[in-house]
């Protein structure tokens, strides 16, 4: 990958030692490790994936149940009008 | 995960059956095919407002499928097809290539001079644009073994000249805004004198361009029939991966990185994307009555419509990196904005497919029947033609291509979302500014679909 990076200078960023990719939240980096470079994590960097994939999948249940909240009302508002129009 | 899936499914279903239930628009079909579009039965809004919130729920369900794993065996999924190493059928497609071409200009200059019996015109337009173009993204791309042009320049000797690299794919973009905008102004599918002139023209830039260039570099670069084709061909199951040729499910080549590079190739796709729409939109009554102002006071006619093409198409390229800007914000990315351009604009082939379809498959189905006589006697007028009448269901063929397009576009982009973006949340985020858009587009081109069919004013 030759992906181009654009940080801003006045911001913090996460940087991968592995791959220089800049991240936004040392959450993201940790995942990023986990996910492209799997085999060359150190104990505390392994640690650092767990909690940040169990914090993401907590955020995910969450969001899902935003969704599908979302889902329910569009689906429902349609079905109103359709039996008004 | 199977009751998940089976709860996709039926939204799916149902969503896609409200759209159908919303309104029996028949596609555009073109000047030949006569007749116009069908009205619809429900308020336009409503019809347009749900195809919108068809759209969005795809994007919240596509946002359900949060297993890396899964996304990953859905696009990986294909087997590779075996290839004889014949060179019989590459050989049998350039002479199948080439003997069109003879057709078209034969039959173009000597033919009749009927556009329904007309071989030349019923060829290019029913049996190529229409025809060939559907099999590439509904089954993969043979343009480029059939392009007879390219078999010509085989046989012409090279300059070699060092094709610019700052050019890149922009002369195909520009070539293809000019395609577009003869297709539109000329009666290029009524005359086939004019159409053999315009193959002409074509044919002579094409060569002359493969003589200075190289044939390779200028169909790999500049040529826009051939980029048309080849963007198309990467919606389709059968294309070539690593080790040749290769079946996969429709589309999902389309979320592999950098399948798009640069900003030449990003406008290509957003200008295929905008052609699309721009055939339509100038036989709305409504672009009668914007325009009429203008030309009221003086604009003339033939400014008006190339003008028209090239603003639609700098808003249509400005609302794409309008979100892509807007992703980079709500995704918190520091990837760059060509990073994300490059990455989110191969799904919207899907969506231009989508329309193609939708316009054409009609179109196709109508005048097969006349190709099929005028084939048989390509140089006397048969006089009368049989065309095929589609039934009354058919209409919504067209408005479930439109759907499906936009389906396969939602789910690729959100492939290519995870593999971009470590965090799930932040890729489903990515996305917001770009369902804005499609949601817009779709209610646009619902809603240009869904006009009556007025002749173009002024020409």
């Amino acid at each position: 990958m030759t992906d181009d990076y654009d940080v801003p200078d006045d911001v913090a960023a996460y940087d991968c030692r592995h791959c220089g990719r800049p991240f936004a939240r040392e959450e993201w980096l940790a995942l990023h490790r986990g996910l492209d470079h799997p085999a060359e994590l150190d104990e505390e960097e392994v640690t650092a994936f767990r909690a940040a994939h169990e914090a993401e999948e907590s955020r995910l249940g969450n969001f899902r149940l935003r969704a599908l909240g979302a889902l329910v009302l569009v689906y429902f508002c349609l079905l109103m009008i359709y039996a008004l129009v | 995960m199977t009751t998940r899936r089976r709860r996709v499914v039926g939204w799916l279903v149902g969503t896609v059956s409200l759209v159908l239930a919303a309104g029996t628009v028949a596609a555009h079909g073109g000047s030949l095919a006569g007749g116009g579009r069908e009205s619809i039965t429900v308020p336009t809004w409503l019809f347009l407002s749900t195809g919108g919130a068809a759209v969005g729920a795809s994007f919240l369900l596509a946002s359900f499928v949060t297993d890396r794993a899964f996304i990953e065996r859905i696009h990986d999924w294909g087997t590779p097809l075996t290839v004889s190493d014949s060179r019989l059928p590459g050989l049998a497609a350039r002479l199948v290539g080439l003997a069109g071409f003879v057709t078209v200009l034969v039959v173009g200059f000597l033919g009749p001079t009927t556009p329904q019996t007309n071989l030349a015109i019923l060829l290019v337009w029913v049996g190529w644009w229409a025809g060939l173009a559907m099999t590439t993204y509904l089954v993969g791309n043979t343009w480029r073994a059939l392009n007879p042009l390219d078999t010509i320049a085989l046989a012409l000797p090279t300059l070699d000249r060092r094709y610019p690299d700052r050019a890149g794919a922009w002369p195909s973009v520009v070539g293809l805004l000019a395609l577009i905008w003869l297709e539109v102004v000329s009666p290029l599918a009524d005359e086939p004198r004019l159409l053999a002139t315009a193959v002409v023209g074509y044919s002579v830039l094409t060569l002359a361009g493969a003589v200075v260039f190289g044939r390779e570099t200028w169909f790999a670069e500049a040529d826009p029939v051939e980029r048309v084709f080849r963007y198309y061909g990467r919606v389709a199951p059968i294309g070539y991966g690593e080790y040749g040729l290769r079946l996969r499910l429709p589309g999902m080549d389309l979320s592999t990185p950098r399948l798009v590079d640069g900003r030449d190739e990003v406008a290509f796709v957003v200008a295929l994307l905008w052609g699309t729409t721009f055939d339509g939109l100038v036989t709305t009554p409504a672009w009668a009555d914007l325009t009429a102002p203008l030309v009221e006071a003086g604009l003339p006619a033939q400014v008006l419509y190339p003008l028209a093409l090239a603003v639609g198409f700098g808003l249509f390229l400005g609302a794409y990196w309008g979100a892509v800007r807007l992703s980079r914000q709500t995704a918190e990315t520091y990837l760059d904005e060509s990073t994300l351009a490059e990455r989110f604009a191969p799904p919207l082939l899907a969506i231009a497919a989508g329309y193609h379809l939708a316009h054409y498959l009609g179109y196709f189905l109508v005048l097969a029947p006349a190709l099929w006589v005028a084939l048989l006697s390509p140089l006397s007028d048969p006089g009368a033609v049989p065309v095929y009448e589609p039934p009354g269901w058919f209409g919504g063929v067209g408005v479930a291509a439109v759907v499906a397009g936009h389906l396969v576009a939602i789910w690729v982009a959100h492939a290519a979302a995870y593999d971009t973006f470590p965090s799930r949340l932040q890729a489903v985020r990515s996305q917001y500014p770009f369902i804005a858009v499609m949601v817009f587009y779709t209610m646009t081109s619902l809603w240009v679909v869904s006009r009556p069919e007025v002749p173009l004013p002024y020409l």
